[in-house]
């Protein structure tokens, strides 16, 4: 295995691993600034100016975003929903100033008794960053995002 | 009274004053027979006119559980179409949305124009010579009607126009929304988020026009707000000068002219706008289309926050459909709503605001409807079926327009809702 991808997938589960424990503010660490957080809602592509998203965010929305979820205080998230992913099928392409990266991910979610599985691939523009890197633009595609949802309160 | 399997359902006793009966939101007799006397007869939310802006353009809706397709034709005039292949009934339109020449039945190749008509069938000649073929163009409900790019669709040959059924106070609600376009139109193109929950569809209609629930349900968001702000958010308290307005109808609103129009912050919005290229040409451009006086007045207003019965919201820079599936599920369809003839910034401004509450992603929508599978899970408890609607019943008052308000807590709106629901499914079906 190259250095790469060996940094890389340490990366990707490290924040897998935030995200499945709920370590809002932690995986918020993991953010460059600037920095845009990105879900798209019913198709896979579009001008996020013109067309609606689950999520567009800088680094202020995903730190509110964070903080917000990390209160107690968003019902949604009482009881909070647990889960574990996987991340898989890495592909990464090295760059001049940014490593481009996309990774399945598949999420087993149980809340209140109801199992449910989230799958996508995301999209990462990881810069160097502590011997790591740290997110510059993260796009989280899900299979399901021209679905009705129940609740999509916790992290992809 | 004869509910939807024949049983007899007394609705002047499911419905008081002052309570309504979980029965309402959980017996399936009911919810049958509101298909037939609400969804299979009133007048029905279909769809906004600018979600198929082109000929040839169409998208999936329904009427209650009915699959229609609504259509724009080559000569611009729009349909709405039972998505019902007229031979065997296979269901004639497979996307949600999409631009087509006509609809082809795929199970025997009996094909479609945009406006209904049965435009072929392969060999024909076994029809015989005197086939009519437009006996058998697409179904259509009796009566399609439009206000301000809003269509809805009637299963009642005869009745109330469209505008008699939303009526004039829930008119002027919409326009305040539609006037903060110079050009007067929404636009409803810019996608969709879609949410489903376990339980009725009325939850989510009582819930939209509630004025009580956002300082307990919403506490994650208002806190947010306020750490952005650091200012406290203090506009759904008891004192606020929101109003809870029933519109008649079954229509309602959280009525925001006063707390608006009178708040030291109305002046400073407007004043803001001058401060960027973007903002002073949109506060001229609505001067130049309106009037500076209504211009002003529905700048300061900022659109609606209303519901229209049976499946409408229009929310501030949203349009929503709530789609009734079964007592036991409701999907609810969320569109951020741009204004035709605006500068760009206008409405991706209106975009990041939606967002920031409205996806699922997002801050509020979801403990709503964290709200509603509670309250279906609730309803269970059969001992004391009684939900309580009676908040400020003591100082209701009736305005000039002849509407019923009370504070924005106050529970004025949803009286007034099921009030409607009931006589209407107290009106036997002709």
């Amino acid at each position: 295995m190259s250095v790469l991808r060996e940094k890389v997938e340490n990366f990707l589960y490290k924040e897998a691993r935030l995200m499945d424990e709920n370590r809002f503010m932690d995986w918020f660490e993991m953010f460059a600034n600037p920095a845009l957080y990105w879900i798209p809602a019913n198709q896979e592509d579009y001008d996020p100016d013109k067309h609606v998203s689950l999520f567009y965010g800088d680094y202020n929305g995903v730190k509110n975003l964070a903080i917000r979820l990390s209160e107690g205080k968003a019902f949604a998230q009482e009881p909070r929903a647990r889960m574990r992913r996987v991340v898989s099928n890495i592909e990464i392409e090295d760059g001049a100033e940014e490593v481009s990266v996309h990774a399945n991910f598949i999420i087993n979610e149980i809340r209140k008794h109801e199992q449910r599985y989230h799958t996508g691939r995301s999209h990462y523009r990881l810069v160097p960053a502590d011997g790591a890197f740290r997110i510059k633009y993260k796009k989280a595609v899900l299979v399901s995002l021209d679905e009705a949802q129940d609740n999509l309160t916790f992290l992809v | 009274m004869a509910g939807g399997n024949g049983r007899a359902i007394d609705y002047n006793a499911l419905v008081k004053p002052d309570a309504v009966h979980g029965d309402c939101y959980t017996d399936p007799d009911i919810f049958a027979d509101e298909l037939k006397k609400i969804y299979g007869r009133g007048w029905v939310y279909i769809g906004h006119v600018s979600e198929i802006p082109k000929a040839g353009d169409y998208i999936r809706s329904w009427l209650g559980l009915q699959p229609v397709i609504f259509s724009r034709d080559k000569a611009g005039n729009t349909h709405v179409l039972f998505n019902r292949c007229t031979h065997r009934g296979a269901s004639i339109c497979q996307e949600d949305k999409g631009n087509t020449g006509g609809f082809r039945c795929e199970y025997h190749g009996w094909f479609f124009r945009l406006d209904g008509a049965l435009s072929a069938m392969p060999y024909a000649d076994a029809y015989g010579e005197n086939f009519d073929k437009t006996q058998y163009n697409l179904r259509k409900p009796p009566r399609v009607d439009a206000y301000r790019g809003f269509v809805f669709a009637s299963m009642a040959p005869s009745g109330l126009s469209l505008r008699e059924h939303i009526g004039a106070p829930a008119l002027a609600q919409i326009d305040y929304a539609c006037d903060l376009s110079p050009e007067g139109e929404l636009l409803v193109q810019s996608g969709a988020t879609k949410l489903a929950y376990n339980g009725n569809w009325k939850l989510q209609m009582e819930n939209s026009i509630d004025g009580y629930h956002p300082n307990f349900t919403h506490q994650s968001f208002i806190s947010a707000i306020e750490r952005m702000t650091g200012a406290k958010m203090e506009i759904f308290n008891g004192d606020s000068k929101l109003q809870s307005r029933d519109l008649s109808m079954g229509n309602a609103n959280i009525d925001s002219r006063r707390h608006n129009i009178e708040h030291p912050h109305a002046q400073a919005r407007l004043q803001a706008m001058q401060k960027t290229a973007w903002g002073k040409k949109y506060y001229d451009d609505l001067v130049k289309a309106h009037g500076k006086a209504r211009a002003e007045e529905v700048l300061t207003v900022g659109g609606t926050h209303m519901n229209v019965f049976p499946n409408l919201v229009v929310l501030a820079q949203q349009v929503r459909t709530i789609r009734p599936v079964s007592t036991e599920r409701t999907e609810v369809f969320l569109r951020p709503s741009f204004l035709k003839g605006v500068p760009d910034e206008v409405n991706t401004q209106r975009l990041r605001a939606y967002e920031g509450f409205y996806t699922t992603a997002g801050g509020g929508i979801h403990d709503d409807v964290e709200m509603f599978n509670r309250v279906h899970e609730g309803l269970r408890c059969s001992h004391d079926p009684w939900l309580i609607f009676r908040r400020g019943m003591h100082r209701e008052q009736t305005d000039n327009d002849g509407t019923l308000f009370g504070q924005c807590t106050d529970e004025t709106a949803q009286r007034g809702m099921w009030r409607h629901w009931k006589s209407v499914m107290q009106q036997e079906m002709n």
